[in-house]
């Protein structure tokens, strides 16, 4: 085997098959969306979702817009006199 | 939702439902899916959820209310400051506020915040709220968002117990 054929093929071989590999990894990753998923410490940039089982019972467009005006806030009873919404339980954490 | 009734919903009452496929040689379901979408839900896809996940946020959301009788909803997104009194607001805006559960999820200021109204809260005591609110503290800090949110409603939903 002359030098120029053992070159060739112990070395133009596997820089080839290295090359190849290298394109399909490169030509792989063109994934135009960015990896949608929350991570602790990163910065969470989506805009706020609210899921609820039948979309119709919350008041609609909190997304961009402006929140609508609370109706639920203050009843009066007869004699004008604040009633107060029973009192909402439920628990607090962080991470 | 099947795509029948979403095109029941999204087309007016009294007249014949349109078709996704407004006219033929139109763009295939299969190619532009978003023809079957309401804007909330193509929202929603923008989310940081995968499509399995969302389904199965659905899923458990629809099971819960169905067992429980109680209105189970999920809030992610940022609360402002006190996070407790405007999680209490956003409580107040769902329909039937009384018997509602609103989990509310603020993955910026690492916050979670679960609301139970006032008849909500004779089925699910404060202390079982605590519980599943610690396991999902745990699953978001691992990062782990959709399944912090499924195993809390989870367990919000087994303890209130079927109505």
């Amino acid at each position: 085997m002359s030098i120029f054929s053992t070159i060739l093929v112990f070395a133009g071989i596997p820089l080839g098959i290295i090359l190849v590999v290298a394109a399909l990894v490169a030509s792989g990753s063109s994934r135009t969306r960015p990896a949608r998923r929350y991570r602790p410490g990163r910065p969470y940039d989506f805009r706020p979702i609210w899921f609820l089982a039948s979309p119709a019972q919350v008041t609609p467009a909190l997304a961009g817009k402006a929140a609508p005006a609370l109706e639920a806030g203050i009843i009066e009873d007869s004699s004008g006199a604040q009633v107060r919404p029973g009192p909402t339980g439920g628990a607090s954490d962080r991470w | 939702m099947t795509v029948g009734e979403s095109q029941a919903l999204t087309s007016g009452t009294g007249e014949q439902p349109l078709t996704a496929l407004h006219h033929a040689g139109g763009p295939t379901l299969t190619a532009e899916p978003e023809l079957t979408m309401s804007p909330e839900a193509i929202d929603a896809l923008d989310g940081p959820f995968t499509t399995r996940q969302l389904l199965r946020l659905d899923e458990a959301l629809r099971v819960a209310d169905q067992q429980t009788g109680l209105t189970f909803s999920v809030y992610i997104g940022d609360l402002e400051e006190p996070t407790r009194e405007h999680a209490e607001q956003l409580h107040r805006r769902l329909d039937g506020a009384a018997a509602a559960v609103l989990v509310a999820v603020s993955p910026n200021q690492r916050v979670l915040e679960i609301i139970t109204g006032s008849d909500a809260r004779k089925r699910i005591s404060d202390r079982d709220a605590k519980l599943a609110a610690l396991s999902m503290a745990a699953a978001f800090a691992g990062g782990d968002l959709a399944g912090g949110v499924l195993s809390g409603l989870d367990q919000l939903a087994s303890h209130a117990g079927r109505h």
